[in-house]
């Protein structure tokens, strides 16, 4: 950083025009005050000023919102703020955003005067179509949603910050660059290991000034508010690497705490799940208090200051983020907690700087008894089925009440349907299911004599069950009945749906589903209603599999062509080696809690019915860079994959493959094309 | 583990005959009746010592039922030696041998070494498939026999290994080029390197006996 050029900025036009077309109005410079961007205009230079710079809250970018992106150094700091014009002027520009979208929607995404200091890394992506963009993540591993330069740009942009600041390629990926890198890598990694004190100050005022933004009021983390305003966020701190710095212990805890990065996405993670929990289950009974205090957090700071708090009152017109947007355009659940890190997607830091891939939203806890009693009215009608497919989506349910809510996410009960109803259908498909067991259970052995098929088939399925899951303790030791409930299933099903019949991998299908059940004919129409869907994995002529190894090969190519371009070349893009994943739902590749967790998310159908695929590509571009640079051929990869087997992290692939799902966005239909199981002729309510 | 070579070998065969079980026992020397039914393939990995140079053998056990058949075909690809399994107490599992084999020829390279097993020989008195019926069979197709049992271990030592033997005479006999992987062999150190040089044995993972 070179000798501090200051001048005042009211003589400078473009901060003039900033001025005039930053949102919020006269808000927009206090709230810059408050955050710890430069305190006073004079002494400022802006040293770089972009126009059209967009972010796209939603999957369109027609329903892009346009602003300025600035790098404005103050003292011996460089901070950089992106301030959506407003609506009346963006029209004026020509290139702004196309739909309205209300001022305080435009607000949650500002950019307040970001130092340098806190960012981490920032990604460039100049793909062939379609707009460059960059993804800047933070020190906490956060990161902004994506600037997109309309009017292109990045690389000035990148030239002017490397005069300014430190910036380094990333080793691992040209595409990346490290801010405020240290250079010597043992250095590196001992920083990021040390403890507290000698952290480089640089490295302090980043982690504690960008945590503020994930604090939340939540009581267990009084820290975060003694933090907050221990700390005095001045810019000058910000560039602390050039000062020294008197400790505070609080401040020292939370380093101790948030130094490492994994830590500090852990620490992330969990209060924005306690957020999301919180705010859902507060938006359930429609309370508003709650929100309230939520929103005079001290979060505010990064998501845009005051008027957050009073405009939250029309909560449902909240924007949040783009996955938000996509997932939940009622805008019902989360707004809370997407208005307060919504502007932000997390970033595994240890995953981002192998993968650089931007992770989906935080997990949550699964879904309890009391919180599912939210979702049904006094006769037991789901009111909003998206909200609880969304809900489940995101966190999964509890073992306890799996038993109730597979029923909807199979489609065997449905949402709108009253306790009455449910029980009045029970009783119905128990005697339905005895007359069609009855149809094999009457064959004698005469009549088996000659009827083949039959008998190949039962002896088939014998087989088969007493080699499904034994280890498991439900279907463990000799002469198990739950064994003998498998086989009187599958072949009440195979004369159910004759033509399908008995298929290997069905067993495995049907073992949990039993596990969760404890009642045959319960079991029997769920697995039905799962049929339903994936029978076509079972189809002899093998269709059903090839169009989803198909599909998975298409979103291969679109999300990670450098993977299909090897998979091309190594004669691999039949995708036989994901074969099992597909067939089976990953049944062979988690524990079986794990598989029963992936399936009601799978189930919820929420962001894509083919979710199985994205996780697919989740999992395959984890793994991208060893099979590429291993050269791994058709055989070397197939053993690869199937020693995956247990050494797949489910949670985090599942955050992969959401962000994978939203990157897709509507090219998703290119990929999958329509009939691709488990796609259903669409009845409505389901799927939207 | 360093190799000379490592030999390619696929399990075939109809679904229950044994043939997850014969792998087993022939790489960790159990027999274990409970056991998951294979979905797609499974692999298993096993050092032999044949003429006194180290041969890897890399195996893969397939799934039998006829659904999966234009799936499991793609295995087929580079592999050495294949083992098709039939079960002597159930007829239908003979019967289809013709079939089986006639997918091997076709979507295998010509000079595959197919050893023809009739596993489960410990149920003799259930025996549903003589064992001249068997030998018959191997004769007419140009199949190397043997009856064996994947429960009682007899057997399945020597189908492997003289499968593997099959093969490595026919590299001395120059059938195979080695450098050409498609024949389902890889020269590691201490093989014969072909005309292109020896691979680095460490590129299948080299060690572990499950793998």
């Amino acid at each position: 950083m070179q000798e501090a050029e200051l001048h005042d900025l009211s003589d400078d036009p473009d901060y003039v025009a900033s001025q005039q077309q930053g949102s919020g109005g006269s808000e927009n410079q206090k709230c810059t005050r408050k955050s710890n961007g430069p305190t006073e205009p004079n002494g400022s230079e802006v040293v770089y000023s972009k126009d059209n710079v967009a972010i796209h809250p939603t999957q369109y970018a027609s329903e892009r919102i346009s602003g300025r992106l600035q790098l404005i150094k103050r003292d011996l700091s460089l901070f950089m703020t992106w301030i959506p014009y407003k609506q009346s002027a963006s029209y004026g520009v020509g290139q702004g955003s196309r739909v309205k979208l209300p001022e305080k929607d435009r607000n949650l995404y500002t950019i307040r005067a970001v130092p340098l200091t806190d960012v981490r890394s920032i990604r460039r992506h100049t793909p062939t179509l379609g707009w460059q963009y960059i993804i800047m993540v933070l020190t906490s591993g956060l990161a902004f949603p994506p600037l997109y330069f309309y009017n292109g740009g990045v690389r000035e942009f990148l030239a002017t910050l490397k005069q300014h600041v430190f910036l380094v390629r990333s080793a691992d990926d040209a595409n990346v660059f490290l801010v405020n890198d240290l250079q010597d890598p043992l250095q590196r990694s001992l920083s990021s290991l040390e403890l507290p004190r000698a952290v480089p100050v640089a490295n302090v005022a980043s982690s504690s000034s960008s945590l503020a933004s994930v604090h939340s009021d939540d009581n267990s983390n009084q820290r975060s508010n003694a933090d907050y305003h221990d700390s005095s966020f001045s810019p000058t701190e910000s560039v602390g690497r050039h000062r020294q710095k008197v400790r505070d212990p609080a401040r020292d805890l939370s380093i101790q705490v948030l130094e490492k990065f994994s830590l500090v996405t852990k620490f992330a993670r969990e209060t924005t799940s306690h957020l999301l929990r919180e705010s859902q289950i507060f938006d359930n009974i429609g309370g508003y208090e709650k929100q309230q205090q939520v929103h005079s957090s001290p979060v505010k700071n990064q998501v845009g200051g005051d008027p957050v708090s009073q405009e939250l009152q029309d909560k449902n017109q909240i924007i949040s983020d783009p996955l938000e947007k996509i997932a939940c355009r009622n805008g019902k659940l989360c707004e809370a907690a997407a208005t307060l890190v919504g502007t932000f997607e997390l970033i595994d830091s240890k995953e981002a700087e192998q993968q650089s891939l931007v992770w989906g939203k935080p997990r949550l806890p699964p879904l309890g008894h009391e919180e599912w009693a939210t979702f049904l009215d006094e006769e037991g009608r789901i009111v909003d089925s998206k909200a609880l497919r969304k809900r489940i989506f995101y966190g999964g349910v509890e073992h306890g009440l799996r038993k109730e809510v597979w029923k909807f996410l199979l489609g065997y009960n449905e949402f709108h349907s009253t306790y009455a109803e449910r029980e009045f259908l029970e009783t119905m498909k128990r005697s339905e299911y005895e007359t069609i067991k009855h149809q094999w259970q009457s064959i004698s052995p005469a009549q088996a004599r000659r009827f083949a098929k039959f008998k190949e088939r039962k002896s088939l399925i014998e087989k088969d069950v007493v080699r499904t899951d034994r280890s498991i303790p439900f279907y463990d030791g000799d002469e198990n009945p739950n064994v003998g409930l498998l086989r009187d299933i599958l072949l009440t099903f195979s004369f159910y749906n004759f033509d399908l019949g008995y298929c290997q991998g069905m067993s495995d299908l049907l073992s949990p589903i039993l596990f969760v059940m404890e009642d045959e004919s319960e079991a029997f129409w769920c697995f039905v209603s799962l049929m339903e869907r994936l029978g076509p994995n079972f189809n002899r002529d093998q269709n059903g599999m090839h169009s989803q190894l198909l599909a998975l090969s298409k979103l291969v190519e679109f999300l990670d062509s450098p993977l299909h371009c090897y998979l091309r070349q190594a004669d691999c893009l039949n995708f036989f080696f994901c074969f099992r994943w597909i067939l089976i739902q990953f049944k062979r590749e988690f524990v079986y809690e794990k598989t029963m967790r992936l399936w009601e998310v799978l189930w919820t159908h929420y962001l894509s019915e083919h979710f199985h695929l994205y996780m697919c590509v989740a999992i395959l571009k984890k793994h991208r860079k060893k099979i590429i640079e291993e050269r791994m051929d058709f055989d070397t990869l197939l053993k690869f994959i199937n020693e995956l087997s247990c050494h797949i992290t489910l949670e985090a692939t599942l955050k992969d493959a959401e962000a994978l799902c939203i990157i897709a966005g509507e090219n998703k239909a290119a990929c999958i094309p329509p009939g691709t199981p488990p796609s259903l002729p669409v009845e409505g309510g389901l799927l939207e | 583990m360093s190799y000379a070579y490592l030999f390619k070998y696929i399990i075939i065969g109809d679904t229950g005959v044994g043939k997850s079980c014969l792998l087993l026992q022939f790489t960790d020397k159990r027999f274990q009746p409970v056991h998951d039914l294979t979905i797609g393939v499974e692999f298993g990995a096993r050092m032999i010592t044949i003429d006194n140079k180290p041969i890897k053998l890399q195996i893969w056990d397939t799934a039998g039922q006829e659904s999966f058949r234009s799936i499991t075909r793609s295995y087929y690809r580079g592999a050495a030696g294949a083992l098709l399994v039939y079960d002597i107490t159930r007829r239908e599992t003979f019967n289809h041998l013709a079939s089986w084999l006639e997918d091997a020829r076709q979507h295998a390279n010509a000079n595959m070494t197919i050893m023809l097993i009739g596993n489960k020989c410990d149920l003799a008195h259930r025996r549903a498939v003589s064992t001249e019926e068997g030998e018959q069979f191997a004769k007419e197709h140009g199949l190397i026999f043997m009856e064996a049992s994947a429960k009682t271990a007899q057997n399945v030592e020597e189908a492997f290994i003289s499968t593997a033997a099959t093969i490595y005479k026919k590299i001395q006999d120059g059938v195979f080029d080695v450098s050409n992987e498609s024949y389902g062999i890889k020269v590691g150190y201490g093989g014969i390197p072909g005309p292109s040089g020896g691979r680095d044995g460490s590129v299948t993972q080299g060690g572990g006996c499950c793998s």
